[in-house]
């Protein structure tokens, strides 16, 4: 049960961990992009762009047709 | 040849090349009110996410309602662009750092439950989100939420 508690405890920070950059890249002068900007930079060659669109066709597969 | 300083279309001022590729695309009919416009795409895709949070998993449907966004996206993205987003020139590798390290971390926490089997001492994403999802206003917010973040990547 202690463990099972760990895992998800493990999980909503690493998911707070992901909202807490967002909003440290979106200060004015960060350092730290923000996902849209990262996401842009991944998809700026044809490659990229179709591997994080079937991502993002796979994760709707993953969590809604299943 | 004598008629080398001719211009060859005498009745139409010379066009610099920006005004002339701007002519030779096709012109979008533009909304007269794009809140309107808005209101009504909202609106479908509120309808579209509920009736998909509707149909039952491992079924074709629910293939479907999957694969018919992406299709559609697919479309707008190839024919229809819309108006992008541009990239930013580069990455501060620090400051990207911070997102691969956490976005691999949960990764690899997901990968070890996956591992396991995801046993419930143990489980994963997958495992703790889906019966949040049993829900069907809850799994119609996932669909919207998901529908609107593949419009938001279309568009960078």
């Amino acid at each position: 049960m202690v463990t099972r508690i760990l895992t998800i405890i493990g999980f909503a920070a690493l998911i707070l961990a992901l909202f807490v950059l967002e909003f440290l890249g979106r200060r004015k002068g960060s350092r730290i992009p923000t996902l849209g900007e990262w996401l842009g930079y991944l998809m700026r060659s044809k490659t990229g762009r179709a591997l994080i669109l079937l991502g993002w066709l796979w994760l709707g597969w993953h969590y809604f047709s299943r | 040849m004598a008629a080398d300083d001719v211009p060859r279309w005498p009745d139409l001022p010379p066009q610099e090349p920006s005004r002339r590729w701007r002519l030779a695309r096709p012109v979008r009919p533009r909304l007269r009110n794009p809140a309107l416009g808005k209101a009504a795409a909202a609106a479908v895709l509120i309808a579209y996410s509920w009736f998909a949070a509707g149909t039952v998993p491992f079924t074709i449907s629910a293939l479907l309602i999957v694969l018919v966004p992406g299709a559609v996206l697919a479309v707008i993205a190839y024919v229809r662009r819309p108006k992008r987003i541009p990239p930013p020139d580069r990455l501060d590798l620090t400051g990207f750092s911070y997102w691969a390290i956490a976005v691999g971390a949960l990764f690899e926490w997901e990968a070890s439950a996956f591992k396991d089997g995801a046993p419930s001492w143990h489980p994963a994403l997958t495992t703790l989100i889906d019966p949040v999802l049993g829900t069907r206003p809850v799994k119609a917010a996932g669909i919207l939420i998901w529908l609107l973040a593949g419009w938001a990547l279309v568009r960078r």
